[in-house]
Order: C-alpha cells, then sequence, then structure tokens
C-alpha cells in the first residue's frame, strides 16, 4: 500500500520516514497504525493512555513547592531500535561506564591519569564535586557508580552520541518501566506485533547489583532505598523500584549508625542491621557530620561505617566527580588509556573553556555553540547560540570570560525527531534517551531506556521538569 | 517494618475509614430529614457537632443570626459544604482523604498493586466532585470505594504486619466514631423532637452503621432505644459494633510484638462496654461512652509508645 502521509520529512533525521518521506524499515506497521485511527479513535487511546497513568498512580512532581503531582507525560507513538543495533550501542555504553568507574577510583587513589592529564587535575581539585574525604577508598568490584545513566541522542545523519553521563543519582527508571506497562495496556496489538525485547527483569538485575556492592559476608543482604522523602520530584521512582525489589523504603530519620558503626533501620521490633543503602540523595547530603552541616535528609556518622566498609552506600560519594561536563570532553581519553580500546560510541566534540585554545575558539564562534555551565543538570543554564540574541550572546560571553573554567561547549547537534501525538495530530518533535548501565561483578544495560521528547515545537528541551515528555521505547528484531 | 510506615498505614487506614463514616453519616442524616418535620436548626447543627467543631462552623458563616433562620435547602448546603469539602474542618471528608492521600505517598511500596490503584480511584474521585457539582451520589461513591479498598486489602493482601496496622487503624476509628454516634444520640434527646420522631433517629442511626436489617433479623419487635443500644456496643456478631471492633484489636494483638500492655488495656476497655444494660439511664450510658473514648485514647499512645517511636534507641 503506498499511502501519502501527511507526516514530511525535514532537515532533521526522522526515525519513523526517510527522506523522501517513506518509512523506514520496521516502522511502517506502527506508522500504518497511528495513520488509520480516526480522529475519535486517537482521543479513544489518548483518553485510556491517561487514564491508565492515572489510575497506576504514575506521577511526578515539579517541585517541593507543587503538593499537588502531576500525571506522567507518555506519547503513544513507541520510539523503534533495532536490535542488533543497540547490541553494538549496549557494549559501548558498558566500556564507556567502565572507563569512567576506573577513572573515579583512580582520581581517589593514585590519580595516574590525572598527572597525565594537568589541565583536567586543576579542574578536579577545584571542583565541588570532588570530595577529598573519599581519597583512599576503594569501594567493592572498583565500582562508585554502580547505576548510570547515559544520555544518547541522534544526529541529522541518525548517528548516536553520548550526550552526558549522570553518575550520581539518574532518574528515570521507573518511568522507562511504566511506560511499558501502559503500552501493553494501551494498544496491545500493536506492541504484540513487535517482537519487543522485555525490559521487566531491571528491578531484579538492580537488586542483585546493590547486594554485589557489599563487603559484608552474610548471604541475604539486608538493603533499602534512601530517600529524601515525599516532597522530592523523584519520589515516585523511590518508592516504586523499592517495591518492585521487595527492600524498604526508608527515609533519614529511620536510620542511625551504632558506636560499632553499624547502621541500623527502625522497626516495630526494634532495630535490625542494613547491608547496603541506595541512596537518591546528592553526596554531600549524605552525613551531616561530614558533608553539609544543614542536611537533614542525611544520616549523622555513616561516613565511617562506610569507610569501615560496614555499609555500602550506591552509588559511593564523591562519584559525582565524573559527573562535570569538563569530564565528560575526557572520556574518550579515559577509554584509551584505562581500557586500551577505541570508544565505540561517539561523543560530541566539546570545547573545555579552561583550554586557552578551546576558550578562543568559543568566544569566536559563540553564536554557533551550545553552552553549558559544567556542574548544572536538568538543562539548567544552558544557552543555545543559534537561538540566542545578540545581548544574550554578549551577556554569557562576559560570564565566560569571568571565569573560564565554568563552561564547556559544544557545537549544536540537529536532535532527531518522531512523530508524536500532539492534540490528536502527529507532529514531529525532537528526543533523547536514557539507558541505565548498571555495574557489579559484571555489567547490565537496559533493553533501551527512557526516551524524552520536547512537546513544543522545534524545542529540545526534553527535561520532564520543563515540560518534557516520554515514549516507550521498543528494541524489536 | 518500618517504626515510620506503621504510624503511616494506620493513619492512611484511620482516615479512609473516617471518611466512610462520615459520609454514612451525613448521607442517612439527609435521608431522616425527609422523614421528620422540618422545623429544626438542630438536625443539621448536630451533625457539624458529631463530625467536626461547632465553634469552627460558627466562624465561617458570615452573618450568624441570618444563618440560623435562613431556609432549610440554604442551610443544607452551607453545612454539607463544610462537612464534605471544607479543607481547614479537621472533621471534613476533604480533610480526611487528603490526610489520607499524605500517607499514602509514603506506601506504595507496602500496599498491593490493586490497593493502592483503589485508594486513587477514592481519592481521584472524589476530588472531581466539588460544592458546586455534589449530590449524594459522591457520599455513595465514597462508600462503595472505601469498602472496595478494604475488601481489596483483605483479599489480596499478604498477612504482615502492614495488615495488622491496617486493622488497628481501621477498627479503633471505627470504635471511636460509633460511640460518638451514640453518645450524640443521647444528648440530642432534650430537642422537641416527639417521641414517635425519636425512633425514627435511632433507625437512622442503624442505617448509618449498615445494621437496619441485621437489627431487625434478630429483633422482631419494636425499635426500642434499649435493643438498639444493646446492638450497636455488645453484638458481637455485627461489624460495626463496639464490642466486635474491640474483639478484632484484640485478635490482632496475638500477631504484634511487646503486644501484652496493649492487650490487657482492650480488654479493660471490653469490661467497660458489657457494663452497659437494659436498665442503664442516659447519665451512665454517657459515662460508659466517655470511658470508652478515654480507653481508646490510652490505647492509641500505647500504639505510639510501642511501635512508633522513632527517636534512637
Amino acid at each position: 500500500m503506498n499511502k501519502t502521509f501527511s507526516y514530511q520529512s525535514s532537515i532533521f533525521f526522522d526515525e519513523y520516514i526517510d527522506s523522501k518521506s517513506s518509512p523506514r524499515k520496521g516502522y511502517k506497521r506502527s506508522i500504518d497504525f497511528f495513520h488509520s485511527l480516526s480522529p475519535s479513535e486517537r482521543a479513544y487511546y489518548t483518553n485510556l493512555c491517561e487514564s491508565s497513568i492515572s489510575s497506576m498512580g504514575v506521577t511526578f512532581q515539579l517541585d517541593a513547592n507543587e503538593l499537588q503531582d502531576r500525571s506522567w507525560p507518555l506519547d503513544l507513538i513507541p520510539r523503534i531500535i533495532a536490535s542488533n543495533q543497540w547490541k553494538l550501542i549496549q557494549k559501548g555504553l558498558i566500556q564507556r561506564v567502565k572507563a569512567l568507574n576506573y577513572f573515579i577510583n583512580d582520581v581517589y587513589n593514585k590519580q595516574v591519569f590525572l598527572e597525565k592529564n594537568p589541565v583536567l587535575k586543576e579542574l578536579i581539585l577545584e571542583s565541588s564535586n570532588f570530595l577529598p574525604e573519599c581519597m583512599g577508598i576503594t569501594p567493592k568490584n572498583k565500582v562508585w557508580s554502580n547505576i548510570c545513566g547515559t544520555d544518547l541522542i541522534r544526529d541529522d545523519k541518525g548517528k548516536f552520541f553520548v550526550l552526558e553521563d549522570n553518575l550520581r543519582v539518574p532518574s528515570g527508571v521507573a518511568y522507562m518501566l511504566e511506560n511499558r506497562n501502559i503500552m501493553k495496556r494501551v494498544i496491545p496489538d500493536l506492541f504484540n506485533s513487535y517482537a519487543v525485547n522485555p525490559i521487566d527483569d531491571y528491578p531484579s538485575q538492580l537488586f542483585k547489583c546493590l547486594s554485589e556492592a557489599s563487603f559484608n559476608t552474610n548471604a541475604n543482604k539486608k538493603i533499602v532505598v534512601l530517600t529524601p522523602g515525599v516532597f522530592n520530584s523523584a519520589y515516585f521512582e523511590h518508592s516504586y523500584l523499592a517495591q518492585q525489589m521487595g527492600v524498604e523504603l526508608v527515609e533519614a530519620s529511620d536510620l542511625y549508625v551504632s558506636k560499632t558503626n553499624n547502621v541500623l533501620m527502625k522497626t516495630i521490633n526494634g532495630p535490625k542491621k542494613i547491608d547496603v543503602i541506595y541512596r537518591r540523595i546528592d553526596d554531600v547530603f549524605i552525613d551531616p557530620k561530614v558533608w553539609r552541616k544543614d542536611s537533614s535528609l542525611g544520616i549523622p556518622g555513616i561516613y565511617n561505617a562506610w569507610k569501615n566498609k560496614k555499609i555500602a552506600i550506591v552509588n559511593a560519594p564523591g562519584s559525582g566527580v565524573a559527573d562535570d561536563k569538563a569530564v565528560y570532553a575526557f572520556v574518550p581519553k579515559m577509554i584509551k588509556f584505562f581500557l586500551k580500546e577505541e570508544p565505540i560510541i561517539s561523543q560530541v566534540k566539546t570545547y573545555v573553556c579552561a583550554f586557552k585554545k578551546d576558550l578562543n575558539y568559543v568566544t569566536n564562534n559563540i553564536e554557533k555553540l551550545v553552552l553549558k555551565p559544567v556542574n548544572e543538570s536538568g538543562g539548567y543554564g544552558i544557552l543555545i547560540g543559534p537561538q540566542s540574541s545578540k545581548s544574550e550572546l554578549k551577556k554569557y560571553k562576559s560570564k565566560i570570560l569571568n571565569n573560564p573554567r565554568n563552561f564547556v561547549a559544544q557545537p549544536l547537534i540537529k536532535l532527531s525527531t518522531s512523530p508524536t501525538l500532539i492534540n490528536k495530530k502527529i507532529m514531529p518533535r525532537h528526543l533523547d534517551l536514557r539507558p541505565f548501565i548498571l555495574s557489579g561483578k559484571n555489567s547490565f544495560v537496559t533493553q533501551g531506556g527512557l526516551t524524552r521528547v520536547a512537546m513544543k515545537k522545534g524545542s529540545t528541551i526534553v527535561n520532564s521538569s520543563q515540560g518534557g515528555g516520554s515514549k516507550d521505547t521498543w528494541i524489536a528484531d | 517494618m518500618l517504626s515510620s510506615n506503621a504510624e503511616k498505614i494506620y493513619w492512611l487506614s484511620r482516615y479512609i475509614e473516617r471518611a466512610e463514616n462520615t459520609a454514612r453519616l451525613v448521607n442517612v442524616n439527609f435521608d431522616l430529614l425527609l422523614d421528620i418535620p422540618h422545623d429544626s436548626v438542630s438536625d443539621f447543627i448536630h451533625l457539624v457537632e458529631i463530625t467536626s467543631d461547632l465553634e469552627q462552623f460558627n466562624s465561617i458563616l458570615l452573618d450568624e443570626k441570618m444563618f440560623y433562620s435562613s431556609s432549610v435547602s440554604a442551610m443544607k448546603n452551607v453545612v454539607l459544604n463544610f462537612v464534605i469539602y471544607n479543607s481547614d474542618n479537621l472533621g471534613s471528608i476533604t480533610y480526611s482523604l487528603e490526610m489520607a492521600k499524605y500517607n499514602s505517598r509514603y506506601l506504595r511500596t507496602m500496599l498491593p498493586k490493586t490497593a493502592w490503584e483503589q485508594f486513587n480511584k477514592l481519592h481521584s474521585e472524589f476530588s472531581l466532585s466539588n460544592e458546586e457539582n455534589h449530590s449524594t451520589e459522591v457520599l455513595h461513591q465514597i462508600i462503595r470505594n472505601s469498602k472496595t479498598f478494604f475488601a481489596t486489602i483483605s483479599d489480596a493482601m499478604h498477612r504482615d504486619h502492614v495488615f495488622d496496622f491496617i486493622k488497628l487503624g481501621r477498627f479503633i476509628e471505627r470504635a471511636d466514631m460509633l460511640s460518638r454516634i451514640i453518645e450524640d444520640q443521647i444528648l440530642r434527646k432534650d430537642t422537641k423532637i416527639p417521641k414517635y420522631y425519636e425512633n425514627l433517629q435511632w433507625m437512622s442511626i442503624l442505617k448509618s452503621v449498615n445494621g437496619f436489617e441485621s437489627f431487625k433479623k434478630i429483633n422482631k419487635g419494636e425499635l426500642r432505644r434499649s435493643n438498639v443500644l444493646d446492638f450497636m456496643v455488645k453484638l458481637k456478631e455485627f461489624p460495626r459494633s463496639i464490642i466486635f471492633c474491640i474483639n478484632r484489636l484484640i485478635a490482632v494483638t496475638k500477631y504484634l510484638p511487646n503486644s501484652e500492655n496493649l492487650k490487657l488495656k482492650l480488654i479493660q476497655i471490653k469490661k467497660q462496654a458489657a457494663k452497659l444494660n437494659e436498665k442503664s439511664t442516659d447519665k451512665q450510658i454517657l459515662a460508659i461512652l466517655d470511658l470508652l473514648q478515654l480507653g481508646l485514647i490510652d490505647l492509641h499512645l500505647e500504639i505510639e509508645e510501642k511501635f512508633f517511636n522513632r527517636s534512637p534507641i
């Protein structure tokens, strides 16, 4: 059937259609399905999707001031990636995270790599993400970031790139899992027509990964998920993961450290010893005796318990040192240095303004570049050169010149698009992908990940905190 | 089980039970108003007194005098809105369900998924109603959804401590509400409603606890205050009698650690309730109910101390 699509190709790489607006291999069934729906059927599916989300209680919060939860935004048109293509990406992600973990361990121990890269060394030692208290410590299996969320994008040729690595407390995996459950409820027939790789073993893989992080020798490790509390924007995910793993979800006030450096949990039967904390609070809030004194989210004395290997903290405190956007620029070097391998996945060319040469290039070409502060996440503080006014560029330039170390710049990647339901119409929208990589004795990568999609026309801001949506990601043959 | 979770699950259960009981009470009272002479304010006010704080209610009225001389339908709306929707009113259904929601946020890891979804349904369906569009259907909906929630718990839930604390919360709340309903009915006897209507009121109370049919089964004869009281306080076979609640609480203590004291206190309460008999005067009944309520408060404090204590040990 040669159907005329109302959905047309553009200058961007579209994941569903080629430059002649014909569906790519493997996408035809899906696009035909959505095209064949009448407006009332589209409304029916959209409503079914929304009511499933609300009855399943899949919500998120924008910030602590907003007491009302928002329903999670899921777009019904799935993103599809061929499984042989995904296999290579999985390999590349494992390679990358392995190198990053070696790097963090090196930073807190011998600093061999830093010695070879003096500019990086200077940046690291000055970084607020570098925690000197972690010097000399090596977590189990030398893994600091057991759970990593790496953001991938595709350019105008469809090639995958790493955009950034989230090595501290990456979030989104619960939404990945729930997106799949919703899709199975709402469009089972289309789902069934693809042989989609399952993703629901993530919680058991996570459980295994957490167990492996403990130095304790008891057979059944007692694991807890530590949340800042119900008003955290990712609370839904914290409780979801705890439930799926069958472990307790705790807040700092549920835990305390004994004189013998054991970490105990308060229960109706009295105190109970625990082995592993999957912490969902930032490094510096973990122990008010060592880092942020004003932290009520942390457990006084837990640093000592961790240092003495009585408790495993996952991800390890200090792992944020590699979260820095300046560190990102050095990852290809790390892969070569620690693994003696060539990087499997490309990454975006990054100008580190701490280098004189890079700074010159950036200030002369600012209108072509995307500028990022090194220590921000969630898409905050970013300036997109080609979309900014002259005065904005000028202001930003002086910010950079004031403190070059604080900035990196990248060329603007023309992010790929995918058809997305907007007000019951099918429109192209930009997207990215966050797979999750688990590291313990072995490594594990999710089948696909959380696809985030910018809901506004032309926008590349995919963060749910800034109005982004999401898609289910299908790895299929 | 975490002490903090035990506390939250206990309160979740109490607040859902409270919302349901309040919905029953409001519903039956307005049913009753269709039957009795409409010249008395006391029935509206009685509803406020039993669920909420009358002083607070009077303080929200723009003009107290005008309110008490306004038409029945105008009065009805003001009272309904206060008891159902006023979120500043700690006795309102909205307040109970918001508190339940607050506690439920923490409990995703504790409840069976079906029960969690059922609670969300209860909360979101109620949230869709508001002061402008409500009808008695809203109340029926709460009662139905709450029943389904607890039925789901009974049906789908692993018998662990979470289950025990749901029961603790639910039956303490129910016993407390029952004692307050009875107390209130005794107290309002001095209003000018004729004897005939007094029996109608007792009947409405039986209906509010879903007990009218069972009552009729075992009391073939006329409906008298003494046999209604006996039914609601002492009938151990009826799920909405005080003794039934106490027996269920005693049964739960079997499964809880360090609960000897709790059990002793419950037996004490049971003894109090058993003192009620056909010859009890109003004064004696009120004294018994008073001790019952104090006993329930004491019970709650014991639970707090034994299980919810969150300070380092």
